[in-house]
């Protein structure tokens, strides 16, 4: 047992746990054929089968059981504001699933040649009254049975009263935000905080303008149709936002460091987070120069690196990777693409960076509160 | 029965003295139009800037920000003393040359951040942001130093602090002399 | 028999009053017709089409998540209000009103159905946003619904995180500061943000810690008695506010655009 925990505490670093996610990820919603072959070879599709949710939920079950009888996990698993997110994670896990079970059955059904199983006969229509307010009624009422009994069982967290000079250790955002709370662990709060929750909210928005129209199919599950959409979908929602804030409740412990779900969380932990800079990189380390003593200069290597991943690369990808969907969609539809793309990539990118090379900043500009 | 309807002038207009007249006409209805406009654009402009205004009072009930702290011999060479920090948001640091006044605002998300003694840093508990005794950041993602306040020494011999003021380090302000009180 | 055939009659003599005929205007809705009109003469009902594909109405197409979402903020309005009786949004008695809401007031769930609601809509809020991404239901010519849609979930947002300060406890104000702290960070906005240092006249610098988006949001330079008035405003009229006026756009547009999607 306690080797098993130990060996999830060591899977569960972000480093670990989050490259084993983003590699895995193509093979459970393979946006292309060559993932596609590797997806039916290895057996993820039965992830999407009725066995697939069961096996899923057990496990699920069992880690959360065996983090009840664990001393440590207990104490964050039993927070009342953290129930929420153990009904999260049980509740994206069944609706995935249960989206992806009907989309795979109905790509099948239309490999087949059948209309999807949503498919009615126009004509063949059913009177809101009794069907639909009947089902409200009664989904009405389980749900505000489900709202009182979970009202009685758990009272409503109340900690000591507010005090302005001492901290809690660790602080936490509410649990929603805890995505965003991540994000500060490698960008500034201008950027994490306003910039990216913009684009978040603007790019969501964005998403049925940039769509091709080919695809102009609506109403019904389906994969096969969508998949390159689902893939990225996907991946914002349920890595980029769901498993950060999973991360960030579960994870993350006193100072905000790093914490295996069944390790003691230890306001002491010394965790080393001597951070350099891209220009210390430059001058100092490389070239040996010291820093130069003016700004722009100074942080030249940071903006040509920007300029060249939201300048130069979007168009080495127009005329080598993606022309195909410029000539599908146009250049408008394509530039908004992909600089949406490239900004919901360059939040992985930078934990990488920060993970390997101790990266604080691609600009550091603190004189103009300007840091990337 | 009539056949025809009566048509009143003033909605056909006067269809004489067209060429130079009429456009004339329709010069100063634009010249109006636009004036009309640019006076709706302007009195808009000027209701939203007022509301906007309205957010911020002209009086703010917050405790003072100048304040006395008692005399420099209280204060132990190469302490960091948190007694402030309470009710004041400052720690006063004392080592041999003199004082200074560091606020306890971590400059990433604005925690407070806790005195570790053993350690001689400041940790932030938000982020993980460290800190020196000098204010000066080390780890974590904290974007530069602590700021520190005006501190000088009162008539009575008592130290000053000035919460008004704020110094930074990485506009080359901790050179200043009212930024560090020689004692 | 004359027993049962006056039982029947009670019914219908109830249906054919001149009480329920002013009310639900239709009679009993027992015939196709009836029904239609039981839907289409009711102002809360009629927000439903009278008939629907089959699809439609199945719990696994659409899992009733926006429905819930809308329920939700109805039980939110309601215990919201309840809640108002008792709690006085200052420093000072913020937080006993909020123990005396669990201990002194019958019915002691109240704040918990509030704060329970609210988190479970923040949810269901996400499930209808996955849901409608699964069904393709954002494509033409629901683009614009799909946006409204996602602007009622950044006010969903909003108005849970105005509503977790109002406890006045830890939890609460050290969430709120980191919050709210990022909005100091605001490009040009923030006297903490890029570009801010740029908008000055002279030495006087136009945007600073009392004159900056923060300082709008909180009403003073920290989480004080200012920023819990204004919070409170926020939370009980503000944002319901604006939620209630996108909801009504929302419904209206699922209508217009031709009611639940479904395949052609
Ligand atoms: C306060 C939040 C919201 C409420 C109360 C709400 C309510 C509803 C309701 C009752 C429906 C009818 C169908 C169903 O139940 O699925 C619906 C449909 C729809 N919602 Fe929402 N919604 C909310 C947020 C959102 C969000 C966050 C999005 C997307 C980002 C969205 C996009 C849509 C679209 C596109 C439809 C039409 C779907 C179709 O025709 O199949 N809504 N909404």
């Amino acid at each position: 047992m306690d080797a098993l925990k130990h060996a999830i505490d060591l899977l569960s670093a972000p480093t670990i746990s989050f490259t084993l996610i983003t590699v895995l990820f193509p093979f459970v919603f393979p946006p292309g054929d060559w993932f596609e072959k590797i997806h039916r070879k290895l057996g993820f599709w039965r992830i999407w089968t009725k066995p697939g949710l069961y096996i899923s939920l057990v496990l699920i079950t069992l880690f959360f059981i065996m983090g009840y009888y664990d001393p440590n996990f207990n104490i964050t698993l039993t927070k009342p504001d953290n129930f929420p997110i153990i009904l999260l994670v049980y509740s994206v896990v069944i609706c995935t699933w249960l989206s992806m079970y009907k989309a795979y059955e109905n790509d099948k059904r239309m490999d087949r040649g059948e209309k999807p199983a949503e498919y009615n006969d126009p004509d063949d229509k059913v009177l809101v009254w009794p069907d639909l307010v009947y089902i409200e009624f009664i989904a009405l009422i389980i749900f505000m049975v489900f709202l009182i009994v979970w009202s009685v069982l758990v009272a409503a967290p109340l900690e000591e009263p507010a005090n302005p000079a001492a901290t809690p250790n660790p602080s936490k955002a509410p649990w929603y935000f805890l995505g965003l709370q991540e994000m500060l662990v490698y960008y500034d709060p201008w950027l994490a905080g306003v910039i990216f929750p913009g684009l978040i909210i603007v790019g969501l928005m964005a998403i049925p303008y940039i769509t091709t129209s080919s695809d102009n199919l609506s109403g019904f599950y389906s994969f096969k149709e969508r998949r390159v959409g689902i893939f990225l979908f996907m991946y914002g929602f349920l890595i980029l936002w769901i498993f950060l804030i999973f991360i960030g409740t579960f994870f993350r412990g006193p100072n905000w460091n790093f914490f295996g779900p069944f390790e003691y969380w230890d306001p002491h932990k010394l965790v080393p987070l001597t951070n350099v800079n891209l220009s210390e990189y430059f001058w100092v380390k490389w070239i040996k120069t010291g820093l130069p003593s003016n700004i722009l200069l100074r942080e030249s290597i940071g903006f040509i690196s920007v300029i060249i991943y939201l300048g130069v690369l979007p168009v080495l990808l127009a005329k080598y990777v993606l022309n195909d969907f410029l000539k599908k969609v146009g250049p408008v539809k394509f530039s908004f693409f992909v600089f949406f793309g490239l900004s919901m990539l360059s939040l992985p990118l930078k934990m990488y960076l920060r993970w390997m090379f101790n990266l604080k900043y691609i600009i550091a500009i603190p004189e103009w509160f300007f840091n990337i | 029965m009539s056949e025809e309807k009566f048509i009143p002038e003033a909605s056909v207009g006067t269809p004489q003295g067209k060429g130079s007249g009429s456009t004339m006409e329709r010069r100063s209805f634009f010249k109006w139009l636009s004036i009309g406009w640019l006076a709706f654009t302007a009195a808009t402009g000027a209701f939203f800037t007022v509301l906007i205004r309205f957010l911020f009072p002209n009086v703010l009930f917050e405790p003072p920000q100048s304040f006395k702290i008692g005399y420099p011999e209280e204060f132990e060479i190469g302490k960091v003393d948190i007694r402030f920090k309470k009710k004041y948001n400052v720690w006063i640091v004392r080592n041999e040359e003199g004082m200074y006044a560091l606020s306890t605002v971590c400059t990433h998300l604005g925690c407070t951040p806790n005195w570790l003694d053993t350690e001689r840093k400041f940790k932030c508990p938000c982020h993980g942001s460290g800190f020196r005794a000098t204010g000066m950041n080390f780890e974590g993602p904290a974007p530069r130093p602590l700021e520190r306040f005006a501190i000088h020494l009162a008539d009575d011999g008592q130290v000053i602090v000035d919460k008004n003021k704020n110094f930074k380090f990485e506009k080359g302000e901790w050179g200043r002399s009212e930024s560090f009180l020689k004692v | 028999m004359s027993k049962k055939k006056s039982k029947q009659t009670l019914i219908e003599r109830m249906g054919n009053s001149q009480i329920w005929k002013s009310i639900i205007r239709s009679g009993i809705p027992r015939t196709r017709r009836q029904r239609m009109h039981a839907i289409l003469g009711s102002v809360f009902l009629h927000l439903h089409p009278a008939r629907l594909p089959k699809h439609a109405v199945k719990i696994g197409y659409t899992w009733c998540m926006g429905g819930l979402s809308f329920f939700l903020f109805v039980v939110l309005t309601i215990t919201g209000i309840m809640l108002m009786f008792y709690y006085r949004p200052t420093v000072e008695y913020a937080y006993t009103d909020i123990i005396d809401l669990g201990e002194q007031v019958p019915l002691g769930i109240m704040r918990e159905l509030h704060r329970w609601g609210a988190h479970a809509m923040v949810l269901t809020v996400w499930l209808h946003m996955l849901r409608v991404f699964m069904t393709g239901s954002y494509k033409p010519p629901r683009e614009f619904n799909w946006g409204v849609g996602v602007l009622l979930m950044t006010i969903t947002l909003f108005l849970s995180f105005t509503g977790y300060l109002l406890p006045w406890d830890q939890l609460a104000i050290w969430a709120v500061t980191v919050g709210t702290n990022m909005a100091r960070a605001t490009p040009f906005l923030g006297n903490e943000g890029p570009g801010a240092a740029m908008l000055a006249i002279g030495d006087i610098n136009l945007v600073h810690a009392g004159s900056d988006v923060r300082f709008a949001l909180l009403g003073g330079r920290f989480v004080g008695e200012a920023t819990l008035l204004r919070f409170y405003v926020l939370h009980c009229i503000g944002v319901p506010f604006i939620a209630m006026i996108f909801m009504a756009v929302h419904f209206w547009r699922i209508r217009k655009d031709g009611g639940i999607s479904g395949p052609l």
